[in-house]
């Protein structure tokens, strides 16, 4: 009976479906986020941009003649749920996948879309990956279909490495303490890697289970002993947290280079202790020229783009920017097309312009080294502190060179 | 020497932190055979409840508002929701409380954001309590550790040498028994666990201004505390201070130490071959420190199966 109801359902919806086409076929978008469990909050944040973007392509007339459809599929922050509302949203019939916190959740996502699109030539889904950092997303994993907008931790710590150095704040000793899992070691190599061109000394290097530790005090005691200038991490959430609080609280005079600080709640948490610290990451609000973007955003969405939010509007912008170029006149629509379309787009953010590397796809973009500061134009966390600019490096300085290890097929044009 | 002063003052005191999470979960599993999936999230309720408080009466209204507070929802749990599963067995506690994790977590995310909150100690307890080698101890760890002792010691006492303690173990032993004798069983129940509750609530009032106060700090410190519990001997309150302090040792030191299986073969003149092996061979123990925890409860259990110092086998 049920069966029965269903396929009855089926039936309707395919008739009323068949109805709509006789205009025009909708672009989907398909948001499989982390909207509950631990990793909630940024995951709330990519689909708040995402929406914010998408709204943006509406409003200057969607595409293919029909506004463009965004629906929010929650991972529950796993990579297992994650492949489930995959599959989920490819019943629904979405073109274009989007995610962003967690690289497990990422290297799930790629390969799912890869293995449908294999399977399925001529429905092929594009995977636009707005934070999966892990760097075998475009080595080992590289696929044409997959697109990185973000920063990986060679481009992170080569723009830290380098604005600290013209600041001096490096010093000539520097410890990693990292998270011991994909990113936590990329980080720590490219620590490593950076070593003879920031002209410093690796003395010590530790990785550590990924957010179980409540108590760094351990390992403060062990950096500690260590006697270095600058403590590099790529640690997010409690971990960076913990850290920067255990070293606050033992009085330790180091300087943190990081990749996650802006995190929300992080400098409220912190406190004094987070001051005099430096980040580099995709985007800042006081890095930009002017007050357009973050202000536009704040209308719309009622806040400053904060943490992800920003290179996340800058995907959806180069989407829109690939979008414009392509006209299905309503018929259907070709995702290998817009994923060339993709390949070849430049978008202007507020920082400099954003392209895809069509080797690997990954993005050549902006990185933004700040520091934190008091006073700051935009104060974090509700504040008096906040983050300066302390140098904007443009995309072409920032990028490395594409790893050997990836393969990418390309279709057949 | 300097490595084994701090990393012994380090393993001590988050030890301590840990037992005076535990110390609610032990009584309420000592005492009324429950085991509270949601002793976490009463933790967690404490650091919410005395952030909301202290940000509008100061910090200590907070840690004295957020245990009473605490204690009332547990003795509201423990008198309206529990007993309804309760003829079910163990098990159907176990999954009750284990839902009320869940619920509280998502109101906690509902009401005061997926984010942190700026849940700070007051300035005045913001100072290192004595210099050593050169490197500051922050008071505020010495004062948990004080609460975790106090706490300690209130409890033993107040079980072993009260009227009030010799009725609630009477009420755990032989409940019928204690019952014919006057005693109101289902209240005194409801007072252990609302204790149990409290315990955690003012553990949370006290460790959440020191560690971040976020939606997930119960899951984090859950799952941990749990290992303190079984490490003890489920129910038994010295137990549970001697796994918190092993565990604090042992993580605490851990750290420090960059043993590796390769280093072990270094005695027998095979390290060079196992570092070329790598993979597991040259798995530091630093790096796998938060695991210690659940190697000691794997141990524990194989040898000694009640625990350090349980009775129940």
């Amino acid at each position: 009976m049920t069966k029965f109801a269903f396929g009855a359902a089926m039936a309707l919806g395919a008739g009323t479906l068949g109805a709509a086409t006789s205009q025009a076929e909708p672009l989907k978008i398909g948001i499989i986020e982390s909207l509950s469990g631990s990793q909630t909050s940024t995951g709330r944040l990519y689909a708040r941009a995402v929406k914010y973007g998408v709204d943006r392509i509406n409003a200057a007339g969607g595409f293919n003649g029909e506004p463009v459809q965004v629906t929010e599929y929650d991972n529950a922050g796993g990579a297992s749920e994650a492949a489930d509302k995959f599959r989920q949203a490819v019943a629904d019939g979405v073109n274009i996948i989007i995610q962003g916190a967690s690289s497990a959740i990422a290297g799930q996502l790629t390969e799912d879309v890869r293995k449908h699109n294999l399977r399925n030539p001529g429905k092929e889904m594009i995977f636009m990956n707005l934070g999966g950092e892990a760097m075998e997303l475009t080595g080992d994993k590289c696929q044409f279909y997959h697109f990185r907008f973000t920063t990986t931790a060679p481009m992170r710590i080569t723009a830290l490495v380098n604005a600290m150095k013209k600041s001096d704040a490096l010093g000539s000793k520097a410890y990693a303490i990292n998270q011991n899992y994909s990113w936590g070691k990329d980080v720590q190599a490219a620590v490593e890697a950076a070593a003879s061109e920031g002209g410093y000394e690796v003395v010590g290097e530790v990785l550590h289970d990924v957010n179980k530790i409540q108590d760094f005090a351990p390992f403060v005691a062990r950096i500690k002993s260590a006697e270095p200038d600058t403590v590099f991490t790529g640690n997010w959430s409690n971990d960076l947290l913990l850290l920067m609080k255990a070293t606050g609280d033992a009085g330790l005079d180091v300087t943190f280079a990081t990749t996650f600080l802006d995190q929300p709640g992080n400098i409220a948490n912190a406190g004094q202790t987070a001051l005099g610290h430096y980040i580099a990451n995709n985007y800042d609000n006081a890095a930009t020229p002017t007050n357009e973007f973050p202000e536009a955003y704040k209308a719309a969405t009622g806040a400053y783009p904060i943490f992800v939010e920003g290179h996340s509007t800058f995907a959806l912008g180069q989407l829109q920017e690939a979008l414009s170029t392509l006209d299905f006149k309503g018929g259907d629509i070709n995702v290998t097309d817009i994923a060339l379309a993709l390949e070849n787009s430049v978008y202007q953010s507020p920082l400099g312009p954003i392209s895809v590397r069509k080797e690997d796809h990954q993005t050549i973009r902006p990185v933004v080294v700040s520091k934190v500061v008091k006073g700051a134009k935009y104060p974090a966390d509700g504040t008096d502190m906040g983050f300066e600019t302390v140098e904007v490096i443009p995309g072409e300085k920032a990028i490395y060179p594409v790893q050997d290890s990836c393969q990418m097929k390309r279709p057949n044009a | 020497m300097e490595f084994a002063i701090i990393s012994t003052l380090n393993g001590v005191t988050y030890g301590l932190l840990l037992f005076m999470v535990s110390a609610g979960l032990t009584l309420i599993f000592g005492m009324m055979g429950v085991l509270n999936f949601a002793h976490a999230s009463f933790y967690m309720l404490g650091a919410y409840v005395a952030y909301a408080v202290s940000s509008i009466f100061g910090f200590w209204t907070g840690i004295l508002v957020a245990p009473i507070v605490v204690g009332l929802v547990g003795m509201a749990v423990e008198r309206f929701l529990l007993p309804r599963v309760h003829a079910h067995g163990h098990a159907h506690e176990l999954l009750l409380t284990f839902g009320l994790a869940l619920i509280i977590e998502e109101l906690i995310k509902l009401f005061f954001g997926d984010f942190p909150v700026n849940y700070q100690m007051p300035e005045a307890l913001r100072f290192s309590a004595f210099e050593i080698f050169g490197t500051g101890y922050p008071f505020y760890r010495m004062f948990i550790g004080a609460v975790a002792v106090i706490m300690f010691t209130v409890l033993w006492l107040l079980l072993t040498r009260t009227r009030t303690g010799i009725v609630v173990r009477a009420a755990e032993r032989l409940p019928q028994m204690a019952e014919a004798l006057g005693h109101n069983i289902p209240i005194v129940f409801m007072f252990v666990f609302g204790t149990g509750a409290a315990l955690a609530g003012l553990a949370g009032a006290v460790a959440g201004a020191f560690y971040p106060t976020n939606p997930n700090m119960g899951i984090e410190l859950g799952v941990i505390v749990f290992v303190v519990v079984v490490v003890g001997g489920l129910g038994s309150l010295k137990g549970s201070l001697v796994a918190s302090l092993l565990i604090g040792l042992f993580s605490s030191f851990a750290v420090g130490l960059d043993w590796s299986i390769a280093g072990m073969f270094d005695v027998v003149g095979l390290g060079d071959w196992a570092r070329s092996v790598g993979g597991l061979l040259t798995l530091e123990l630093s790096s796998v420190s938060a695991t210690i925890p659940f190697a000691l409860m794997l141990i524990v259990l194989l040898v000694r199966p009640a625990g350090l110092m349980g009775e129940r086998n």
